[in-house]
Order: structure tokens, then C-alpha cells, then sequence
């Protein structure tokens, strides 16, 4: 009579001896058990993982695709074009940080590519002397070309805005027979800038003499690139029911926190329920084992180890059996993740944080409740335990 | 050694009270092999196991080293098993994923005692399938890893449960044989309804419906 079943046959000249009561080599000699059970957990935290950090990818998507309103805040009068220098005789008065500079700017529509659809992206329209100061504080590395010359119909995008429409020097950025990107001369790539941010930049004096509205926007650089969010908030206030609007980063990020609210409830839930299954699943998995065992373990008693050292080995061996799992499952969605990173978003430069801490959070659940629940079953099995029926065959 | 004083087993069966053994009066002395024999349903196990402490009297009590075994916590009873008590069972009990060795060496959790395990299956002649696993040995081999188990770390006293019951006459007198030679200064204790199997037994005692006549 064998307590449990027994490994494969053939081995015995080469088998290592090990440590009889060590939680690895039930494990290790138990292969056929282990692996689907790490195989699961594993397959739980890939899922989670990757579901969480493609979800995130679209507010983080968002905030990298207008993260070059970071740098700068922008006020547009509203209904009256005279506004703007008196807009900006306000911001150099009421500003609460030193202003660095502040510019008068114009803007054309265009759109970018993201994995949820076309999102509208502005073609911004600066003055020679401008752009150069707009270019640094964007931390642009270099150019491939130049810069677009005044009045002509010229654009400068940056590298990111050159994968995602797939544009490249000479390409048009905008033109008359784009719907979307409308412009009625076909505006032509002449620069690709090297850096991170989305830019897509042309003459002040092209905007002004070609697009609708033919209103000056006001853009605020604070002198210290930290304070311009103190800056930014100050406008808000300092604006708020008056003709003006205002265009900063931390209203863009508000707005995506808003937007996604609801669909991290629903993840929340889709999540829950997918740890809710899984851990049952896992508990039920357990259970079966574990009472598979129940020969062993009787044994075990009989011989002299007390419950709570069988305990402590069952719990030893699901520990390992969790952490493994997990951190197959972590190491498995990383590379899942690059690889969908380098195959399906690089290539239009869409945004995805294959390091995303809130994934990895998201995944910890996982392990934790299966632990809980297989501690749970392992106890209340052990409490109407009794080794005498087992010696004596009553169990076996 | 081991003494039981009016040790009673008593369970409930349907609502009825059965006795599997009545007011036991028994000692276990240093170094002797004991036989209790008695037919099947007799209370032989249920001594057996109130001697060494798997099962608590439900009436008088059960001394080791005038240590009461009814008194002593479960996990205090579990340990004194481990470090003084050497158990065969009726079936040779072993874990399927071990080795012989790995399966002797159960017995106590102390790797120093690796090479006396191996020793003590060589002693059994199981010397060049140290490496098996349980499945790859025959009944005979099985009982006798279990038997060096049960002689690993000298054991004060050994418990037999009718350790010869799966076995055919020849492979039982071998490993009682086993048991006895290799004992070394421990008692064994064996259960047994076949009267054969007790001939190199220092005393004998019977046992009928739970109650006990020594010879």
C-alpha cells in the first residue's frame, strides 16, 4: 500500500536523495500536480496583468499624446479677439510664479491614431523667434530638416507624430483633401524632431493667413518648469467665468481620471470576479489533493509529527506553489507585454508602461486568497482528522 | 516501560456503548518482545494503540516513563512517538514519491541519521534499492523499508500491528525475524492472531472481547 501515488518508473540509479519532510521535494517529485497548479496561477496573474496594463494603456496614451501641454499653459479669449493682450497684461500681473516668457500663438486641427480611434491633435502655429524657445522646452534633442519657414506651407512634427500617421520629410501633414487634417494647401513634413512629446508645429503666419479662427491664443511659460502647474491652476481660477478658456495639463488629466472612472469600477469588478473564479477553482484543486494525501498524512501523525507541523509542510509546499506561480505569471506578462509592445504599439507609438506598478498590484489578489483559502481547507481537514483510521484502513 | 493501569477503550456504535478493551492491566518492560495475540475483533489493535499513545483510554491511563499519556497535549504525545516509539503497520505505509531511504528516513527528520537508514537497509537486504520508489519494490521489500523505519534512531519501544498480515508465511517470519534481531536494547510490541509468528516472543499475552489474560 503506497500512501500517494508514486513518480515514474526507470529512475532509480540516478535519483537524487532529498530531504523526506522539505515542502520542494513533494513538489519536485509530484510534477504531474504542481505544474497545473502553478500553470493556473501563472496563466491568472498573465491575464490580470495584461488586461490591467492594455486597459491603462489608454489614459496613459492620452496623457503621453498631450503631455507637451505640460510644458505650457494656453488661454484663448472667447468671443472677442481683442481680448488677448489684455489676457495677457492679466497673466504678467495676477501670476502667482515668475514667467519665463508668453508668446501669441495660433492653432489648426489635426488628428493622431490612438488603440481607441482618431483623437484631434493641434498643429501649432508659432512665430520664428518662438520656436526655438518651444523646441527647448520640449526637450527636442535634435532635428532631421528644418524648421518650417514663415507663410509657407511647412509643418515640423516629432518623431513619435512621424510613427503614428506614418509620415516622413516631404510627407503632407495637412492638405485640401484631408477631411480631418484640412488645410488648402497641402502642408508639407520639412522637420522631424527627436524627443518623446507629440509635436506638430508650423508658421504662426501660415495659420493666420489660411485657418479659421482668426484668434491669437496666449501660451504662459513659468520660468521654473515646476511651478507651471501652480501657474496653470492659478489661470483656472483666476479666468473662471470670464471669456476666456483655458488649455493646461493637470484639467487634461482631471478629465481622464473622470473618463475612466466608471471603467475602472467595471475592471474592478471583471478582476474581482476573475480572482473569485480562479481561487475557487484553485481551492477546489486543493481540496482534491490535499485529500489525496489524506493517507500520508495519517501516517505522518501516526509516526509522531504533530498536525501543526503537517500543516506547517502543506502550507510550506502552497506557498512555494503561489510565489512560483506568481512569479512565472509576472515574468510571463512582462514579455507578453513587450512583445505586444514591439509588435502592435511601437510601431504607431502607441503608449503602454510594460512596467506598470498598478498592474502588478492588481495581481497580488491572486496569490493571497488562494494561499487563504488552501490554509482554510488544509485546517478544517485537519481538525476531524484522525490518524488511527488511516493506519488502520478505515480512510485508505 | 510503558504500563497501562485499568485501561479502558470505549466508543459509541449505533448508540450502543462497546468496550474494545476493559481495564487492561499491562506492562511493557525494557527490552522484551511482547506478543499479544488474540482473533480477529478481539481489542488487539485498540491495546496497541492506547499503548503508544495514538489513541487515548477512555478509562484508567497509560504511562510511559510514569509520564501519563492521557494527560499529555496531543502535540507533547505526537513528539514522544516521534523520538521513542517505532511503528509497522498491518499494510506497508509508505509515501509513494519517496525512496526507500527517503521512506526511512521519516522517521525522524534528521539528516545525520542518512547513513545509519542506508545501514539498516542493508541489514535488510534491500541494500542496492535504496533508490526505488515504493511502486518499484515488492510487498516484501515494502514491509521491510517500513520494519528499518521503524528500527531508525533506536526506538525505545517498537510497535507492530500485525505487520505480517499482507504477507505470505515465509516473508512474515522474515520480517519479524528482522524486527527482533535488529531491535537492538528497544522492546517490541507486536499484535498478531497468528501464534506462529510470536515464537521468538519473550511473553505472550491474549487477549479475548477486550479483556486481557496474560499466559
Amino acid at each position: 500500500m503506497e500512501a500517494t501515488p508514486a513518480a515514474p518508473k526507470q529512475k532509480s540509479s540516478r535519483r537524487a536523495i532529498l530531504r523526506p519532510m522539505a515542502a520542494t521535494t513533494y513538489l519536485l517529485r509530484n510534477s504531474g500536480k504542481t505544474i497545473p497548479l502553478i500553470g493556473v496561477i501563472t496563466l491568472a496573474v498573465l491575464l490580470v496583468c495584461g488586461i490591467v496594463s492594455l486597459i491603462n494603456s489608454i489614459p496613459f496614451s492620452i496623457r503621453t499624446i498631450y503631455r507637451y501641454t505640460q510644458q505650457t499653459l494656453a488661454i484663448t479669449p472667447r468671443g472677442d479677439a481683442s481680448q488677448t493682450p489684455k489676457l495677457m497684461e492679466r497673466i504678467k500681473e495676477g501670476s502667482p510664479v515668475p514667467i519665463e516668457r508668453m508668446v501669441t500663438a495660433r492653432a489648426a486641427g489635426s488628428q493622431v491614431m490612438s488603440i481607441v480611434g482618431k483623437w484631434p491633435f493641434a498643429v501649432l502655429g508659432l512665430k520664428q523667434e518662438d520656436m526655438k524657445f518651444w523646441l527647448d522646452r520640449q526637450n527636442v534633442r535634435s532635428i532631421d530638416g528644418r524648421l518650417p519657414q514663415a507663410g509657407k506651407a511647412e509643418a515640423l512634427i516629432s518623431a513619435p507624430v512621424a510613427r503614428n500617421l506614418n509620415l516622413k520629410l516631404g510627407s503632407d501633414l495637412l492638405g485640401p483633401d484631408q477631411n480631418e487634417s484640412y488645410s488648402p494647401y497641402p502642408v508639407k513634413v520639412v522637420g522631424i524632431a527627436n524627443c518623446d512629446n507629440w509635436l506638430m508645429l508650423t508658421s504662426y503666419e501660415y495659420i493666420k493667413a489660411n485657418h479659421f479662427p482668426d484668434v491669437d491664443a496666449v501660451l504662459a511659460f513659468a520660468h521654473n518648469l515646476k511651478d507651471q502647474e501652480k501657474l496653470d491652476k492659478w489661470a483656472g481660477n483666476a479666468f473662471k467665468g470670464e471669456r476666456a478658456q483655458i488649455f493646461a495639463y493637470y484639467q487634461l488629466e482631471k478629465q481622464t481620471n473622470e473618463m475612466f472612472n466608471i471603467l475602472y469600477k467595471i475592471l474592478n469588478v471583471v478582476i474581482g470576479t476573475l480572482v473569485l473564479v480562479i481561487t475557487f477553482m484553485m481551492g477546489m484543486l486543493i481540496n482534491i489533493y490535499q485529500t489525496q494525501r489524506l493517507v500520508e498524512f495519517g501516517l505522518l501523525q501516526a509516526l509522531g509529527y504533530t498536525k501543526r507541523q503537517l500543516l506547517g509542510r502543506v502550507l510550506r509546499e502552497t506557498v512555494s506553489v503561489v510565489i512560483f506561480g506568481w512569479f512565472f505569471g509576472v515574468v510571463a506578462a512582462y514579455f507578453l507585454l513587450r512583445l505586444t509592445k514591439a509588435v502592435l504599439m511601437d510601431p504607431k507609438a502607441f503608449a503602454l508602461n510594460i512596467f506598470d506598478p498598478t498592474a502588478f498590484v492588481y495581481t497580488i489578489p491572486i496569490p493571497v486568497s488562494i494561499l487563504i483559502v488552501a490554509t482554510l481547507t488544509v485546517i478544517l481537514k485537519f481538525r476531524r482528522f484522525d490518524p488511527v483510521s488511516i493506519v488502520e484502513r478505515r480512510l485508505a | 516501560m510503558i504500563r497501562s493501569v485499568g485501561a479502558s477503550l470505549e466508543y459509541s456504535d449505533h448508540g450502543r456503548q462497546v468496550f474494545a478493551c476493559r481495564q487492561v492491566d499491562l506492562t511493557i518492560r525494557t527490552n522484551e518482545f511482547l506478543g499479544i495475540l488474540g482473533p480477529s475483533g478481539s481489542g488487539k489493535s485498540s491495546l496497541l494503540y492506547l499503548l503508544s499513545g495514538l489513541k487515548i483510554p477512555t478509562g484508567g491511563d497509560v504511562f510511559f516513563e510514569d509520564q501519563s499519556l492521557k494527560t499529555l497535549p496531543e502535540d507533547q504525545r505526537s513528539r514522544l512517538r516521534l523520538h521513542n516509539f517505532g511503528f509497522v503497520f498491518q499494510q506497508p505505509y509508505l509515501l509513494g514519491y519517496l525512496t526507500a531511504l527517503e521512506n526511512v528516513m521519516v522517521a525522524l527528520p534528521d539528516q545525520s541519521l542518512r547513513e545509519e537508514a542506508r545501514d539498516l537497509l542493508e541489514k535488510l537486504g534491500l541494500g542496492t534499492k535504496t533508490h526505488r520508489l515504493p511502486h518499484e519494490l515488492s510487498g516484501g521489500e515494502r514491509q521491510r523499508v517500513c520494519v528499518a523505519r521503524a528500527l531508525l534512531g533506536r526506538p525505545k519501544v517498537i510497535f507492530a500491528d500485525e505487520p505480517t498480515a499482507a504477507l505470505d508465511h515465509t516473508n512474515g517470519a522474515q520480517v519479524v525475524n528482522l524486527l527482533n534481531q535488529n531491535r537492538g536494547e528497544g522492546s517490541l510490541v507486536m499484535v498478531t492472531h497468528d501464534p506462529t509468528m510470536l515464537e521468538q516472543a519473550d511473553r505472550i499475552v491474549h487477549l479475548n472481547d477486550g479483556v486481557l489474560i496474560e499466559d
